[in-house]
């Protein structure tokens, strides 16, 4: 009588806590899913301004073509990349190909000067920084997941909640390895 | 030692630390009260615990209405200034933080603070001085730090370290007033009670150093803030160069008062004015020195 009373408590005490690890697991997941849904608004963003700001750099320096054609062409290929290594890959790749299109800007007085360029310039540098700030929330949420999907206790539970190790969002920036910033 | 990590984790144990200490002297008076007062003396302890609590927690619930009055803060939309809310919109990005209520407040000394009882029902504030010195990167490392106190809900732990800190010293008040107005006949009655003259000391310290420690935890949260913030923007040259534009300033506060001190980025009263012990806010150089050390060794 008192045996099978403790048995049942026992049971009904796993269950719980099988519950809570389960329910920890999938919001991990969850959150890793948002994280990555974020980055993708503030690629679009990104995405949106350029032909204005192509536009605007061509009144001035239609001339400084490869820099305009290699903008253009970073911003196709991002559009068309579905998998996530190649959303981060052409994600780096429109990061420097517009950084080197800024570094030309800075030769035309006139064009750093004009009213439009001086309201992209503000557009792009909160954009550029919401796409890494978005990029680095996302790896901190897959990081926290992993690292439960890897220890004990959750890790025993990993087959019951369906959720694995996730990709980190890795973008290859030779800035950003230069920097004296923290990368983890 | 320069990890923001390591700082973080370091901070919190500190503030916890602090926090237990809070708890023991409210015990300690506790005790006082009971062994040399007897039933009146344990009559006090509800009631100053209700009278702090109901006060403290008022004050926690309409923190954001509250404090834009004190301060004369006023909330304002994105339209009002689109590259402030550009700032504080990359740094709830970064934090994974619902955007907070921005506020202006109308002064020429350039300072911020953060209120609101939870991530939801945040408010965070600038003065005017503030918006108008500070360049991009340097108001990027502010509104992180303010953030941080909204992400390590401060305010929550300035109200936990407040409200301790009321009962103690209305414990102790009480008490004081109970020994000069008849104290001593209650001794009269109880022989074995705990000589009076030995229950004024504790009495007279418990409030002080209780005051001693809110202050210190206050600093263990900005320099909490600080290390979480450059975790939020992996910055920490733009906070520092932040901090030393508040350093080389002079100008103080005009709605200022000791009782929002503590919400502030740089304490807005008169440095002269308060001791270190009691100051709410670490030396700004010593922020700025912590921050130069993430800059050069950010991997240590």
């Amino acid at each position: 009588m008192d045996a099978s009373l403790l048995i049942v408590i026992a049971v009904g005490l796993f269950v719980i806590y099988a519950v809570i690890q389960y329910n920890r697991l999938v919001r991990l997941n969850v959150q890793v899913d948002e994280a990555f849904a974020q980055i993708e608004v503030q690629l679009k963003r990104r995405a949106d301004l350029i032909p204005n700001l192509v536009e605007t750099v061509k009144g001035y320096a239609s001339h400084e073509r490869e820099a305009l054609e290699n903008v253009v062409q970073a911003r196709a290929a991002s559009t068309t990349a579905s998998t996530l290594p190649a959303i981060a890959a052409a994600d780096g790749a429109l990061t420097n190909a517009l950084r080197g299109l800024l570094a030309v800007a800075e030769a035309y007085p006139d064009l750093k000067a004009s009213t439009n360029f001086l309201q992209l310039q503000e557009e792009l540098a909160t954009t550029e920084n919401k796409v890494s700030f978005s990029r680095q929330f996302y790896n901190e949420t897959v990081r926290t997941l992993n690292t439960a999907v890897k220890t004990i206790p959750t890790s025993f539970f990993v087959g019951l909640a369906k959720v694995g190790a996730r990709e980190f969002y890795e973008v290859d920036d030779p800035a950003a390895r230069n920097a004296p910033n923290v990368k983890f | 030692m320069a990890n923001f990590r390591a700082l973080q984790a370091a901070n919190k144990r500190k503030t916890f630390g602090l926090l237990f200490f809070m708890g023991l002297l409210v015990w300690l008076i506790a005790y006082v009260a009971i062994s040399s007062f007897g039933g009146t003396g344990a009559g006090v302890i509800p009631l100053a615990v209700g009278i702090s609590l109901i006060s403290v927690w008022g004050s926690y619930y309409a923190s954001d209405k509250l404090v834009l009055k004190m301060t004369r803060a006023k909330v304002i939309q994105e339209s009002d200034n689109p590259k402030l809310f550009n700032l504080v919109n990359e740094v709830c990005i970064a934090s994974g933080l619902p955007m907070p209520k921005v506020a202006i407040v109308e002064d020429p000394a350039p300072n911020a603070f953060a209120t609101g009882r939870d991530p939801n029902h945040a408010l965070i504030a600038f003065t005017t001085g503030l918006l108008d010195v500070m360049d991009r990167d340097e108001l990027q490392g502010v509104v992180a730090h303010e953030m941080s106190h909204v992400a390590n809900r401060d305010t929550l732990v300035s109200a936990i370290a407040a409200t301790t800190a009321g009962i103690i010293a209305l414990i102790s008040d009480i008490l004081m007033r109970m020994l000069w107005f008849g104290g001593g006949k209650n001794r009269d009655h109880h022989g074995n009670q705990m000589p009076i003259f030995l229950a004024i000391i504790p009495l007279i310290l418990a409030p002080i150093a209780a005051t001693l420690l809110k202050a210190a935890i206050s600093r263990k949260r900005e320099a909490l803030a600080d290390a979480t913030a450059v975790s939020f923007t992996r910055n920490p040259a733009g906070l520092r160069a932040a901090l030393e534009v508040l350093a080389r300033d002079n100008t103080v506060v005009q709605a200022r008062s000791s009782a929002v001190a503590h919400m502030y980025i740089e304490s807005p009263l008169d440095a002269s004015a308060a001791s270190r012990l009691f100051a709410t806010h670490p030396p700004i150089q010593e922020r700025i020195e912590i921050l130069r050390k993430m800059e050069s060794n950010p991997l240590n």
